[in-house]
Parts: structure tokens; sequence; C-alpha cells
């Protein structure tokens, strides 16, 4: 009887234990996709990991992060901090995102405001949404004086259109001028966005609409205020998110051919022309490219595994400048071979092909703004 | 053997009682009973053709997509179907089509009277929808999917978000504020920036919903929700069986369709098979095809053009 009670006992305990585990197993064999990003602070540095040369600075979640000696520093907390730019002394132009607007702050290297550019939030007596601005992508020039964004200003009724303005940097947006007016050219598209200033002017992206409706962007070239300047990329191109090399002589940028895809595309750049184009990333959905200080290559942001989070990735240099082949061996002729004949050396064989230079993955799990430019400090 | 017998017993319990939640939910959301309404006289008058009958068994299927605002502005089932798209599905050649149908087109309604096209379902549920868009456009819709606007964010956040492409920086001063907000009238202003990028299942809405950022009516919306569509798509090859709990759990009550539970089974495989983007179609029925001038501000249809080209791709 106690036999049977026990058996009893023990095959409930075991059916318990066996329901139980089947239920987790079956939990625990979900798929990871719905996984939330872990902090960047959070990450554990590997060991070995490769470094890259400088300081990187990201957006991840509304907050800024600092990315040195293979290590993240938090700089803000998460709070819509966005889109950082460098200054001539190494401080940082930012945008500070809330729910209805967003303004530009000047940063010190630690993420301490020093002082804000910007106040785009509507009257406190204004009941109409549309009484807010957006402030998006500052840049500043190389003399650390003009700065350079998309504004949301002048707007007519519903169409709500960037347009790219300068401002003194010291100054208020009162002092501001428009390059490219949207509102001049009605179009509902999003208008200009993310300009970069290079010697003589800048590059920015316009949104247009093409024949059929659909909307594409294009790199354009200005040089001075109230002008769209010229176009750099065709429309079928459909290219975006320009970054200048340090040399200033080549153009990194993002096209998507109007398509689910994009290639990390780079082209020479002398002032107001771009040259024949080189896709060196064909086979990811790269965004905001951002040349190394040094010339040792470009970071770029990118889903590891398609339909992921952004990580954040490094091409070197070598991907898209090869080294040049080394010099081929003339054939000569060695003396001394069967009656006084010269023995022909050996044909050269062909250098044998460097390996393909591949991208770097530099983090995971994580989940960087990929609408949120890089900014690389020497 | 007591102890093998007991042993299977408890796995098969363990797993029951982690995948009846989401069979109970699937069961509600599937297999909805549609009726099909007989068209009214007067909506005969206004037919541009008539019905064909379905199509022989050759695999393909066609499915509208009806997406709606749902939240407490509306009473019960009386919603406007923002979003209407109708997919052709064909596995044999493992193609697809979609089609927008412009919210705004002044068609006559399978329940009678002529209105904007996003007006059927609000009048008669689903059947009526369905029906609406058979009559109008000639096709034969073999399954509905209907999801609200919670439900797509639900969907694209128990998915971990999707990677998209945005066209264009998506601006609007005046977008709803009707989601998780006591102001249903209200308005807010979003940002959705342009290029590609992460989108959670908020964003992803604003980017599909926004209308007012929109030159031409709601046909850059469409494309918009075409994108967004195929996304999900991508990133539900990721999923495995065991993730189907938390999708349940998460869309819950949010989406509808007659599909039965068997036939979403056989469909997944299929949804998985295809890989090309080039045979994915996609069709927004902007000018020429449909031109502004009817009532309340919405669009006629310029049946001429609009006809030969659905038959081209829906048979």
């Amino acid at each position: 009887m106690i036999a049977r009670f026990l058996l009893g006992v023990f095959l409930a305990a075991v059916m318990l234990v066996v329901g139980v585990s089947s239920y987790l197993y079956l939990d625990a064999r979900q798929s990871k996709v719905a996984v939330a990003p872990v902090k960047p602070t959070a990450a554990q540095p590997t060991p070995r990991a490769f470094h890259l040369p400088g300081t990187l600075y990201l957006s991840q979640s509304g907050a800024l992060y600092s990315f040195s000696a293979g290590r993240f520093h938090q700089l803000t907390i998460e709070d819509g901090w966005m889109q950082p730019s460098l200054t001539p002394d190494g401080n940082l132009l930012v945008v500070h995102r809330q729910g209805f607007y967003s303004d530009v702050f000047e940063l010190n290297p630690f993420g301490r405001p020093m002082r804000q550019l910007t106040n785009n939030v509507a009257p406190r007596r204004s009941y109409d949404t549309g009484d807010n601005h957006w402030s998006f992508y500052p840049r500043i020039t190389s003399d650390g004086k003009t700065v350079f964004m998309s504004y949301d200003k002048p707007k007519t009724g519903y169409e709500v259109d960037m347009s790219i303005w300068s401002m003194p940097l010291t100054g208020s947006i009162a002092r501001g001028q428009v390059w490219s007016d949207e509102a001049a050219d009605p179009g509902y598209t999003g208008g200009d966005i993310q300009p970069v200033p290079v010697p003589g002017g800048i590059v920015y992206t316009r949104y247009d609409r093409n024949p059929d409706g659909s909307i594409i962007g294009q790199l354009w070239f200005t040089n001075r205020p109230g002008s769209f300047g010229k176009a750099l990329t065709s429309p079928g191109e459909d290219c975006r998110e320009p970054s200048l090399s340090p040399a200033g002589n080549y153009l990194a940028m993002i096209c998507t051919h109007g398509k689910q895809i994009s290639y990390l595309v780079i082209a020479p750049y002398s002032p107001g022309n771009l040259g024949p184009r080189q896709a060196v990333i064909t086979d990811q959905m790269v965004a905001q490219p951002t040349w190394a200080p040094d010339g040792s290559g470009i970071a770029y942001l990118a889903p590891a595994i398609p339909d992921d989070p952004f990580q954040l990735f490094f091409l070197p240099s070598q991907a898209y400048f090869p080294p040049a082949p080394s010099p081929i061996p003339t054939p000569s002729v060695i003396p001394g071979g069967p009656k006084g004949t010269a023995v022909p050396s050996p044909s050269p064989s062909s250098a044998p092909a460097p390996p393909p230079v591949k991208p770097i993955q530099m983090t995971t799990s994580l989940g960087f703004d990929a609408t949120s430019p890089i900014a690389w400090a020497p | 053997m007591l102890v093998a017998l007991a042993v299977g017993l408890a796995a098969v319990s363990g797993s029951l009682s982690y995948f009846i939640p989401a069979a109970v939910i699937a069961y509600q959301a599937s297999g909805q009973n549609v009726v099909v309404p007989t068209p009214s006289p007067t909506a005969l008058l206004f037919t541009p053709t008539p019905t064909p009958p379905a199509p022989a068994q050759t695999g393909a299927f066609t499915v509208l997509l009806l997406g709606s605002d749902d939240d407490s502005k509306f009473q019960g089932d009386h919603v406007l179907t923002q979003s209407m798209i109708l997919v052709r599905v064909i596995p044999q050649t493992k193609q697809v089509i979609m089609l927008s149908i412009p919210r705004d087109l002044w068609v006559p309604l399978s329940t009678g009277g002529s209105y904007k096209i996003d007006g059927a379902y609000s009048y008669g549920g689903a059947g009526a929808a369905i029906a609406t868009v058979e009559q109008n456009f000639g096709v034969h819709v073999n399954y509905y999917i209907w999801v609200g606007l919670l439900g797509l964010i639900r969907v694209i956040d128990a998915i971990g978000g999707i990677d998209v492409v945005t066209s264009n920086p998506v601006l609007d001063d005046y977008y709803p504020l009707d989601i998780n907000s006591s102001s249903l009238y209200g308005y807010q202003r979003i940002a959705v920036l342009g290029g590609p990028q992460h989108l959670d299942g908020v964003h992803a809405l604003q980017y599909v919903r926004s209308r007012h950022n929109d030159l031409q009516s709601d046909f850059g919306r469409s494309r918009r929700q075409q994108q967004v569509l195929l996304a999900i798509r991508q990133k539900a090859k990721q999923l495995s069986p065991e993730d189907i709990p938390a999708l349940a759990a998460a869309i819950g009550g949010e989406v509808k369709t007659n599909i039965s539970l068997d036939q979403v089974g056989a469909m997944l495989p299929l949804a998985a098979s295809f890989d090309n983007p080039d045979a994915i179609q996609q069709i927004v029925l902007a000018s020429p095809y449909t031109h502004g001038g009817a009532p309340n501000g919405s669009l006629y249809g310029n049946w001429g053009l609009i006809l030969p080209l659905v038959h081209k791709y829906y048979p």
C-alpha cells in the first residue's frame, strides 16, 4: 500500500517536472527577434576587439554615446538626443527631440549642454500643433562660425517640408538664411535634409517627386542662399546621407535605386562635381557612412542579420582603395646554360590575388538610430 | 512502462498548455464567417463587369487586406477601412501582386448607394467590403484579413520591429492622437525621417498612416503601406513555431480573417518560399487610373484603364 502511494507520488512529481520542463523548453526555443537591444555601455568589450582610431559619437534610444578604445560611454540620458556632429573645437552639435519639436544644442565632449541654438517649441498660448518646428541634422562649417541645419520653416497649410537653413553659431535662427527654400517648390516630399558643409558650399539631400508620383532622394550642391544649386546624382540612383572624406576629394553616400535596398557608394568629388560611382557594400541595408578622420576606412550602421536593429560596422580603406599590385618581375636571362646558352628564368607566376577585404562588425545586440549620423573625432 | 506513459502524458500536457492559449486566440480570429451580400439593384446598375465565377483550383488565390482605425471613436465593427490592398498569390511562379485600392474611390457599394469604398466595411462588415471590391473590380476574393491600428503596432513589436528604407521624410503637423490617448480628436506632430532604419510598431504606423504629407491624396501612403507589408513578410521568415503564442497574445482581437487555421498552416511555408523581391508587383491606382472631382473630395475611377490592368493580374 505504501509502495503504491510512493509510486503515485513519484509519478506525480515526474509528471509535474516533465510538464513544466516541456513548457519551459518550448518557451526557450522562441526566436530572439523580439529581444530588445542592450545598452551600449552594458555590452562587454571583446578583449582582442579591433579598435577604431579616435572617438565615435552615436545615438541609441535617445541617448548619446561615445565609443573609443573599444568601450562605450553614455553622455546623455535617454531623452531624444540624436544626430551628433563635431565643432572645430571638439564640442558637439546635437538635436534634442521632444514630442512635438526639436532643438539644436551645443554640448561639450562629455555631454554637458553649453548652449541652446534654437527654440522651436510653440508659444505657450498656442493650441495649434503646427506652431512647433523641427530642426534636424546640424553641421558647422570648418571655420566654426556658421551652422547649417534642416528646418521646417516656412510651412504652408498641411505641407511640412524641410528647407536648408544657415545661422551663426553665436546668433539665433532669426538671423538665419534659407538656402534651399522648399516652400518655393511645393511637393509634400519631406524637403531638403542633412546638409554637409564642403569647400565652397554645401552638399545636401533633396527629396523630389518622380513623374510616376514616387519620391526619390538626390544629392545636390549649392554655394549660395536661395538656390537649390546643382544635382550631383540622378533621380534613378535615389541617393542620400552624404559624407565627405577627410581630404575632401571623395563623397560616400547611400543609394537605394527606389527599392528596399541600400548600397554604400563612394565617388570622387570636386566642388560641384561627382565622379564615377563605386558601390562598395551591396549586401546590407547600410546607413550613415562616415569617413575615419585618418582615412583608414568608413564606419557605417547596418543590421548584422536582415531586419534586425542596426549595428556599427567598419570598412577598411583597402576594400575600396586596394593597394597597387606589386610590379610583375620582368623575365631575365640567367647566364650559364648548357653550351653557353642562357637559361630562361622561370616564368613569373602571377601574383596571388589579395583576399577580399570585408567589413568588420564592431558591435552586436545594440540598436543604433540609423537616422542619426555618426560623428568621428580624431 | 507506467513511468514512460506518465512522462509522455506530461510532455504532451506541457506542450498543449504552451500552445492552447494561442490556438484559442487564433480560432477566434480565423475562420470568420463572411456573408457576401447579394448585390442590390442600385449597385448592379453601376457594376462595370459582372463578378466572374471563382477560378479553378490552380493554387493561386486572392486576399483582400483591410486596415482600419478601430479606436473608440468608432462603435463596434462600424469602422472605415483606411487601407485596402488586393493581394494575388501565385505559388507556381512564386509571384505576388499587390494592388492598393484608394480609400477615397467613389463606387457603388454592395449594400446599396454610392460612397467612398472605405465605407463598405462600415456598412456591412467584411462581406460588404469583399462584395464591393468583387463587383467593381470584377475579381474573385478568396480570403480577407482585417487588422486594426493597434494590431499593426502589436504585430510589428512582437516580431521585434522591421527594417525599412523610408522613401522620404514623413512630416505631419496634424497626425491623429487616437492611440492610447484620452484625446481621440486631438492631433500630434510626427517626423519619420528618411532612409534605411529600424522601425518599431508605433513609428511604422506613423509612416504608413500619415496622409497630410501627401500631394496626391493617399497614393504615397499606399506605397508606404506596401513597403511595410513586405518588410513584415521578410521579418516573419525569422519566426519559429514557438513564437506563435507570443504573437497570438499580441494581436488578440486586432485581427480577423476567414482563413481557417489549417489553411494558415498550409500558407506559412508558402510565404517563406517567396524570396525574389522582383517577383513582387506593386500597383497603386494613381493618375490616370483615378482623378478627383467626385463627391466629398473623393476620386472617380477611370474604369476603362483600371479593369484591363486588374484583369491582367487578377483573372
